[in-house]
């Protein structure tokens, strides 16, 4: 290429006032040449998208299949049992289908079963001494850490690969996970991004869903008549600008079709999505179980309005949540109560409003947890367990307090996936490890990005690398769980 | 690609046939007592069929032939083993989101098909050495001396020479001078980070000197903390160094912080600063340790590994993270190679991992250019990185000071003589430049500064940016410097001084105690950089790297997160109304404020026309909040936001 013709001013402004035509209508398109997007060799046949949007239900620090949806044999709490005896800590009941049975506490959730897809043979590697974080990057993203070049987050490949649904909807949203003031904050960070894609493909995090709202809004102690004429003040100053000419047209363009798409945004009708405030009182009291159910109502706004990607977490924190090093059956108690009623509400509310069948849902952890094993047997994890003991002395010793890779559970709903319908299955008696079907991270992702109308081929050129949304193009779909 | 003669007159597979079958068609077919003849009978069918997608610089599907190692790597042949060859299969097979060539190229014939049969069968033979890996720009090791071109319209700057020669030859217009006001900004945001005050400017414009240019750029080098807090920024992202971030959890990971700062201040010749980074001692040992995450970590990133993409990649523009998985396809580094650097570093004996399997071999120490010496493998580690730093830092590797002169010239023109900086593979647009600077840092004791300043007095750097219509691609010519974006710190930097609202030097990381006593020093509050400061959301999404990775460039684009950050973000708001209220204290006519604050952020005032949009949100009669609004006017401008 020769560098550009020297241009006349008036050709220069003509051109702009066409790119800016241009500009209105592709939001996220314009990419600096790098990355490049690869085309596979094979044409991986990808059948069209079954899902529009997807809502990934985040448990965030191992939720322990047997406590939830992949129940075992059930022993009480009782002072002086062997723990190697327990594997689940919670009774079965039944569920609205009639061969898969969850985990008492979960009434609501065995209500909508019979929408559900449960695949309860998901398996991760082993990685050694476990530390969440790295098992949730590479869950994430699909591939372990560290990379040398830095991975893109499922979400932002769906904002890159796809681009918003409503344009003025950022497309990957990220709900309920505080990034900073906590032990690992740093690890969530490195994959919390869109990598070698490019910020603007990258997370609009909300960490508190009822503080969505005052992301969106002008800034505090500003109103909406000020805001706007603040930014026609800068619309005319940028046109009378004397050293326009001098800037480059796609660094120019870039800025003022991202500083456009920002205030299309804010002053949208569409940012009521974020206000939780807005929602009926009666609807907003059955998902309001604390933060989460809260997130997870904002999930369902969003969607409603046109969200692409949005994942909704019980929120990682080292020792809190669904990390239960001790004290592993009370604290799942008090989940079962935060994360049961919320979830099949989003659920029975996307059907009520015909969105079910194209919002794909996904529950998902980054592993699953055991009384006994820490990784899977044979790893050389080291045991994390603060409850150490060999029979029950007290409360906080009853639960599943080891990290565990082998075997856990994933639900989806809705988005082309089949309806209560039972995928895979672990070992009954200790090691509870995957024995029929198991699915990788890589099929996993394959898989949902099948229902999202994605190869997992799609590529991009990085470094003079290829680099693929699952890990080296190798990901398979699960074939089995699409109706 | 042309399809070799044969398929023309080629008999058509019988795809019905079960591959069984085809394989015992094949065998009668192909009775031939002679051996197979790569370069005769393979390499034919594999340049007409295959390695237009699969050689070369192409590997799609990430499968490369280039090599029959790399053919191995991808298990695409099993030696001896045609039925289990998956390259057999592909190619055999019917199915269209198999087969190989893919459904809309020609099948390889039967007489084809059979000669790869008794290829694998007879275990694969290779002509030694060869490789379908494109004859590339092989560049110079050792320095090259210059002859420089004669002077042109007095331009004696020896960059002028050799540029002004160059565009000469390229046909392209002599670039416009850049007026003195622009050239302020410009050297200031470039030298030291900031733009320069109202008063610096209008010194700066009463000046008759006809060397004024010359003198600032020798004010702004010589002042060593304005300078060191501007380049801790490009140094960090370099090393990839930063105070918090993984690995810190299980003390895999150390900073430099303090030994990057103080290295600045003090203008460490490049050559010691590299042997300190190789062969640290002490503080400046964390660049080599690399980051370790807690648990079992695939071979291509450990720690070994990491030294040696690391300082392939930073010191010498060389991408070593494919070879160090496998010989290289994209440039002529192997797996031996990346892994003999790897060697150096390792306390342990090393074993060779090729796409994360053990191989057997051990690594043996080894430096890439033995035309400038050896490493000696036998010696302790301490010794071996003693040696390697010498090695990398004997006056004769052209390739360090081309590197890191290629990497100045782009923080200061927009773009490298070299592009990508990290590809110094790559044919420069100037050898001459190249290796006229790069011979400049050596004579001059390598002393970044003398650099900079060559630079920044040439015309070349004093000419007005180049308008581009879109991001240049390949066959670039140079026309003059490019347009560069405000990094997340200069941004932030600038605002905080124009409002006059800096952050204190409290809990500033390692480098507090040393920020504290340059206040005492002075007097005055200390002016502490974005860059000392936490990454926070807003200079995230405004490019700043969580430097994970070597970080060699920042986004040049503005994206809609950081619009929304900038429109409504709590941070920036609070910071203009603080501001807003500083700006007040001692200015309360909005016609001055106005003049004032353009002036600072752009070095220049304001037009009528410019002038009245912005006293229309002034007021008459300024408050906090009309003069807050007045600031996010300016700083939103793509003028505010690219150095000109």
């Amino acid at each position: 290429m020769q560098a550009p013709p020297s241009t006349t001013h008036e050709e220069r402004r003509a051109r702009r006032e066409f790119l800016k035509a241009l500009a209105a209508s592709s939001a996220a398109t314009l990419m600096s040449g790098v990355p490049r997007r690869l085309t596979a060799e094979e044409p991986v046949e990808t059948p069209p998208a079954t899902a529009d949007s997807c809502i990934l239900i985040w448990m965030a620090g191992g939720m322990a299949a047997p406590e939830m949806f992949d129940p075992k044999r059930y022993l009480p709490f009782e002072i002086g049992t062997p723990v190697e005896k327990i594997i689940s800590t919670f009774p079965a009941i039944d569920t609205a289908v009639d061969n898969i049975k969850i985990c008492a506490g979960l009434e609501n959730l065995a209500g909508v079963m019979d929408r559900a897809t449960l695949i309860r043979s998901h398996v991760q590697e082993d990685l050694g001494h476990i530390l969440h974080s790295r098992h949730q990057y590479h869950w994430h993203t699909g591939y372990v850490p560290p990379q040398t070049v830095a991975a893109p987050h499922l979400g932002a490949w769906m904002a890159k690969l796809l681009g918003p649904r409503n344009p003025v909807i950022p497309p990957f949203i990220n709900i309920g996970q505080r990034l900073e003031g906590h032990g690992e904050s740093e690890e969530l960070k490195a994959f919390t991004t869109a990598g070698f894609l490019g910020s603007e493909y990258g997370p609009f995090n909300l960490p508190f869903p009822e503080q969505a709202a005052a992301a969106v809004r002008p800034p505090k102690g500003m109103t909406g008549e000020r805001f706007s004429s603040r930014y026609n003040a800068l619309q005319r100053l940028i046109e009378k600008s004397p050293h326009s000419e001098y800037l480059s047209d796609y660094h120019q363009q870039s800025m003022l079709r991202s500083v456009d798409n920002a205030h299309r945004l804010l002053g949208s009708n569409d940012k009521q999505a974020f206000d939780l405030e807005l929602e009926p009182r009666e609807s907003f009291d059955k998902y309001n179980t604390g933060v989460f159910g809260r997130g997870c109502l904002l999930a369902r706004r969003l969607v409603e309005s046109g969200a692409r990607f949005v994942e909704v977490t019980t929120e990682y924190i080292p020792f809190v949540h669904w990390d239960t090093h001790e004290n592993g059956h009370t604290t799942v108690d008090r989940l079962h109560k935060e994360v049961d009623r919320p979830i099949a509400q989003l659920i029975l509310d996307l059907e009520t409003k015909g969105l079910l069948d194209r919002t794909l849902v996904v529950i998902a952890s980054e592993f699953s947890r055991d009384m006994i094993i820490e990784g899977v047997p044979g790893s050389n994890a080291r045991d994390q367990s603060r409850a150490k003991t060999d029979v029950l002395k007290e409360m906080k010793h009853y639960g599943l307090h080891r990290h565990f890779t082998g075997g856990s559970s994933v639900v989806m709903f809705g988005g082309g996936v089949k309806r209560g319908f039972l995928y895979g299955a672990t070992a009954p008696e200790r090691p509870c490890i995957a024995i029929e079907n198991p699915v990788s991270i890589s099929d996993l992702h394959a898989t949902i990005y099948r229902a999202m109308g994605i190869s997992p081929r799609a590529a991009f050129d990085i470094e003079r690398r290829p680099f693929y949304v699952t890990k080296d193009g190798n990901g398979k779909p699960v074939a089995d769980v699409f109706a | 690609m042309t399809p070799s003669d044969d398929d023309n007159n080629s008999l058509v597979f019988e795809f019905k046939i079960r591959m069984s079958s085809l394989i015992t068609i094949a065998l009668i077919l192909g009775a031939d007592p002679q051996p197979i003849d790569f370069a005769h009978d393979v390499l034919p069918i594999l340049k007409a069929h295959c390695v237009e997608c699969h050689g070369g610089d192409k590997a799609e599907g990430g499968f490369s032939l280039n090599t029959r190692e790399l053919l191995l790597d991808a298990k695409a042949a099993v030696p001896g083993n045609p039925v289990k060859s998956p390259l057999l299969e592909r190619v055999l097979s019917t199915d269209p989101d198999e087969q190989m060539p893919p459904k809309d190229k020609p099948r390889l014939t039967a007489a084809q098909v059979d000669v790869l049969r008794r290829w694998i069968q007879e275990e694969l033979p290779w002509q030694e050495g060869f490789t379908f890996a494109a004859a590339r720009y092989e560049p110079p090791l050792l320095p090259r001396a210059v002859l420089l071109p004669p002077v042109v319209d007095g331009r004696a700057n020896p960059v002028d020479r050799i540029v002004d020669r160059y565009l000469a030859e390229q046909k392209q217009p002599a670039p416009t001078p850049l007026s003195d006001a622009s050239f302020l900004r410009r050297v200031y945001l470039d030298l030291v980070g900031l733009p320069p005050t109202p008063n610096q400017l209008a010194a700066f414009l009463a000046d008759q000197n006809s060397d004024k240019r010359q003198h600032v750029i020798e004010r702004l080098l010589a002042d060593n903390t304005a300078y060191a807090d501007h380049w801790m920024t490009f140094w960090s992202d370099l090393l990839r160094n930063a105070n918090s971030g993984t690995g810190y959890i299980d003390g895999g990971r150390k900073h430099i912080t303090a030994w990057l700062y103080k290295s600045l201040l003090e203008n460490k010749p490049y050559n010691q600063f590299v042997h300190e980074l190789i062969k640290p001692d002490g503080e400046s040992e964390g660049f080599i340790r690399g980051i370790k995450w807690r648990g079992n970590v695939n071979a291509s990133q450990t720690r070994e590994v990491q030294f040696s993409q690391n300082i392939s990649q930073v010191f010498l523009g060389i991408n070593m993270k494919c070879a160090s998985c496998h010989d290289s396809f994209i440039d002529r580094w192997t797996l031996d190679e990346a892994y003999g650097l790897a060697a150096i570093y390792s306390a342990e004996p090393l074993e060779i991992y090729r796409c994360d399997k053990p191989t057997g071999e051990i690594a043996k120490a080894a430096w890439i250019f033995p035309k400038l010496g050896e490493i000696d493998p036998a010696a302790a580690q301490p010794q071996r990185l003693e040696q390697l730093a010498d090695l990398m830092t004997h006056p004769e590797n052209g390739r360090l000071s081309r590197t890191i002169v290629n990497r100045l010239w782009r923080q200061l023109m927009g773009r490298g003589i070299v592009h990508p900086v990290d590809a110094m593979h790559t044919r420069p647009w100037s050898e001459d430049l190249l290796d006229f600077l790069a011979n400049y840092l050596v004579e001059n004791n390598y002393d970044l500064k003398k650099v900079l300043a060559l630079i920044a007095n040439s015309q070349a750097y004093q000419s007005q940016a180049v308008v581009l219509h879109e991001e240049p691609a390949d066959g670039f010519v140079y026309a003059g410097p490019i347009v560069k974006r405000l990094t997340a710190e200069q941004y932030m930097d600038a605002i905080w001084e124009i409002t006059d609202t800096w952050p204190n030097a409290e809990n500033r990381g390692p480098v507090a105690a040393l920020l504290k006593a340059q206040q005492a020093a002075d007097g005055k509050p200390r002016r502490v950089r974005a860059v000392f400061t936490a990454l926070d959301p807003l200079q995230a999404t405004l490019g700043r790297p969580n430097r994970e990775q070597v970080v060699t460039s920042r986004p040049d684009l503005l994206t809609t997160l950081e619009a929304i950050h900038l429109a409504n973000g709590d941070r920036l708001t609070d910071t203009l109304m603080r501001g807003a209220a500083h700006l007040l204290q001692t200015q309360q006519d909005a016609e001055v404020l106005v003049d004032q604050v353009f002036k600072h952020a752009l070095t220049r005032s304001p037009t009528t026309a410019e002038a009245e949009i912005a006293r229309d949100i002034v007021g008459p009669t300024p408050t906090q909040q009309s003069v807050a609004d007045l600031l996010w006017l300016v700083f939103m401008l793509p003028e505010f936001q690219f150095i000109q």
